[in-house]
């Protein structure tokens, strides 16, 4: 059951230009958390009043994992927490990445920068079912690289500069290596808008179904407010609106509209 | 056990005088893992229109200076899906229910109040005449007065129901709206919608909701919506009910001095969903740190 609970701060710590990887304790939602899944945090001061979702980049019992970019006000306070602060969140919220074991024959992960957040818990996820997924992860530079190394699945890193890893966009090297891929396959994929958008406008290859995690300014993150929306197409939503913290953040590519 | 009950006419008592405002609040259901809805003394649901609206494009919603600006357009599941899917849920609940009501012409709000008369267990109608977002009907029905007393007098001899209805602050004279509601026989007014907003990426020099303007809500507005209430309180003695901007047991406190006999929960839902039970533990205290026996004791009560 999703409910509000006061977490303290373990740790919060700088991996890479700008990003933090954080880990909260918070039992009562900890152990409940699935891969794809966010939760909203809460701000004491009044003048910017929205909670601020952030997916869960993994969960034991008792924690939870957050994978952060510092881009705005309250992106900065996080970056100041310190280990025993206390916060207030809510979760989890949100539906998942629905691990499809028994019909996908191979499983990628592909992520934009920070995007790599709720696909590090899918990563952990298959791991604990015996699955090594080929896990992408792109950046501009190495310095903005979430995360380097990763004994669990296949890491393949590119950077736009090629700094690091294989130089070029995420998405076009993992279409360059698609014969390598046992279909039917499960692409699950988190980064930025024009990333998806890139995705969505190519022709993928056969036996292929991508499921995208997305990000829509929320006001609850609970269905209250009908404010996360996104357009959809003739499938699962009927071309009605989805809402992104309820219905979402996890879509099949189908289903989405990318045109605002 | 203090009595934190407040009367409203018309025989409705509530337990409390805290409701949760309409569209902020869902249907109730979608909460009710986080909060225990039936805290609240009444639940307003969300604006319901006699056919499923599916709402404004994206973006509905963006921060502001202590506030929000949403242009949702009245989304909605319509009365077919109401009373199939929500109904079962509502009826169950030991707070009092108000079905928010929103139309475009005088006859579609007939037609749903027609149906929903129907269901014993609705306490009463909230009447939205003050949608600043929404093309037709909305607002058109709230700032003008000849065709808010059409309306009004066309809603009461349409039912008996306890009948609210929810003025727009974007008016010169408030207070005049809130007397032709009195004149016209609804059993109170609720007041404040939204204000109209507005605001703009200056990189992109887009407007950052869809509909270029929508309506504001949050802390910002409630000196807005006390004003309002004060101006109203001096000319009318049918209860109001506050919204605007309360975050808080002082807010609560504050509207009811100012005039109001209940109040509603609106944009605090989405940054405090637990704000319910600060708020009740406020005023228990207060009327305890006052010695209070009732709330009754403070309606109205400030010296303006
Ligand atoms: C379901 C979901 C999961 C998310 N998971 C993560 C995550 O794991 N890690 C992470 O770093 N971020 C994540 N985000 C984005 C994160 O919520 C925003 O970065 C954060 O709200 C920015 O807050 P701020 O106060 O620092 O920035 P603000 O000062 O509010 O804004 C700074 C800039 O960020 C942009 N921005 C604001 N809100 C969002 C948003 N919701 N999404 C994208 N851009 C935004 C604004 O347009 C503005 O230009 C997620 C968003 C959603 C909806
Ligand atoms: C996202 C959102 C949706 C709303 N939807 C409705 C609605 O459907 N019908 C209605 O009468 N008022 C609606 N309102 C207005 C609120 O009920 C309330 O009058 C207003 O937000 C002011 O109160 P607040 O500052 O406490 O939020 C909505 C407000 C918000 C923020
Ligand atoms: S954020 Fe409020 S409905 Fe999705």
């Amino acid at each position: 059951m999703k409910c509000v609970a006061t977490a303290i701060i373990r740790s919060n710590q700088k991996v890479a230009d700008g990003i933090f990887l954080a880990s909260l304790e918070a039992p009562e939602i900890a152990g409940q958390c699935l891969p794809g899944q966010f939760i909203n945090i809460y701000f004491p001061e009044t003048t910017k009043i929205f909670p601020r979702p952030f997916s869960i980049a993994g969960a034991s019992d008792s924690r939870i994992k957050l994978l952060y970019k510092v881009i705005g006000s309250q992106t900065t306070l996080m970056s100041g927490w310190s280990a025993g602060q206390k916060i207030k969140i809510l979760g989890p919220l949100g539906n998942i990445f629905d691990i499809q074991e028994q019909h996908y024959r191979d499983f990628i992960l592909l992520g934009g920068g920070v995007g790599a957040a709720p696909l590090m818990f899918l990563r952990d996820e298959l791991v604990k079912k015996g699955i090594k997924p080929y896990f992408f992860i792109g950046a501009k530079t190495k310095a903005e690289l979430p995360v380097v190394e990763d004994s669990a699945s296949h890491l393949i890193l590119t950077t736009d500069d090629g700094s690091v890893g294989l130089k070029g966009n995420v998405v076009e090297h993992f279409l360059r290596m698609a014969e390598n891929y046992k279909t039917p396959t499960q692409v699950s994929v988190c980064g930025p808008d024009m990333m998806m958008k890139v995705l969505k406008d190519i022709s993928l290859p056969q036996n292929m179904d991508v499921f995208v995690s997305l990000e829509k300014t929320m006001a609850c993150g609970l269905g209250l407010c009908q404010g996360c929306v996104v357009e959809t197409t003739s499938g699962k939503y009927n071309g009605h609106y989805a809402l992104v913290c309820k219905d979402g953040p996890v879509f099949n590519i189908k289903d989405v509209k990318f045109n605002d | 056990m203090i009595d934190l009950s407040i009367n409203l006419g018309k025989g409705l008592i509530l337990d409390n005088p805290i409701l949760t405002a309409s569209g902020t609040f869902g249907y109730g259901d979608e909460i009710a893992e986080v909060v225990d809805v039936n805290c609240f003394g009444g639940i307003v649901t969300k604006s319901l229109s006699l056919e499923p609206r599916i709402g404004n494009p994206p973006p509905r919603i963006v921060e502001t200076a202590a506030g929000m600006i949403n242009s949702i357009g009245l989304a909605n599941i319509g009365l077919d899906a109401f009373l199939k899917e929500k109904v079962p849920y509502l009826r169950e609940l030991k707070s009092r229910v108000f079905v928010n009501i929103a139309a475009r012409s005088e006859e579609e709000f007939c037609d749903v109040i027609k149906v929903l008369d129907r269901e014993k267990w609705i306490a009463g109608y909230e009447i939205n005449v003050s949608c600043p977002n929404v093309k037709e009907g909305g607002i058109a029905f709230g700032t003008n007065p000849n065709v808010l007393r059409r309306l009004t007098r066309k809603l009461r001899e349409s039912t008996d129901r306890f009948l609210i209805i929810k003025l727009s602050p974007n008016v010169t004279d408030i207070a005049r709206m809130a007397e032709i509601v009195q004149e016209c026989n609804a059993d109170a007014v609720s007041m404040i919608n939204t204000l109209y907003g507005a605001a703009i990426d200056i990189q992109t020099r887009k407007p950052k909701i869809n509909t270029v303007i929508g309506g504001l809500s949050g802390p910002a507005i409630k000196p807005v919506a006390l004003a309002h209430i004060i101006k109203a309180r001096k000319v009318i003695d049918i209860p109001i009910i506050g919204i605007g901007g309360i975050s808080a047991g002082a807010d609560v406190i504050e509207f009811m001095l100012a005039g109001a006999t209940a109040v509603q929960l609106g944009t605090v839902n989405f940054f405090n969903p637990g704000a319910i039970y600060e708020i009740l533990d406020f005023i228990e205290h207060y009327m305890d740190q006052h010695r209070l026996k009732s709330l009754n004791e403070i309606i109205g009560q400030a010296q303006v």
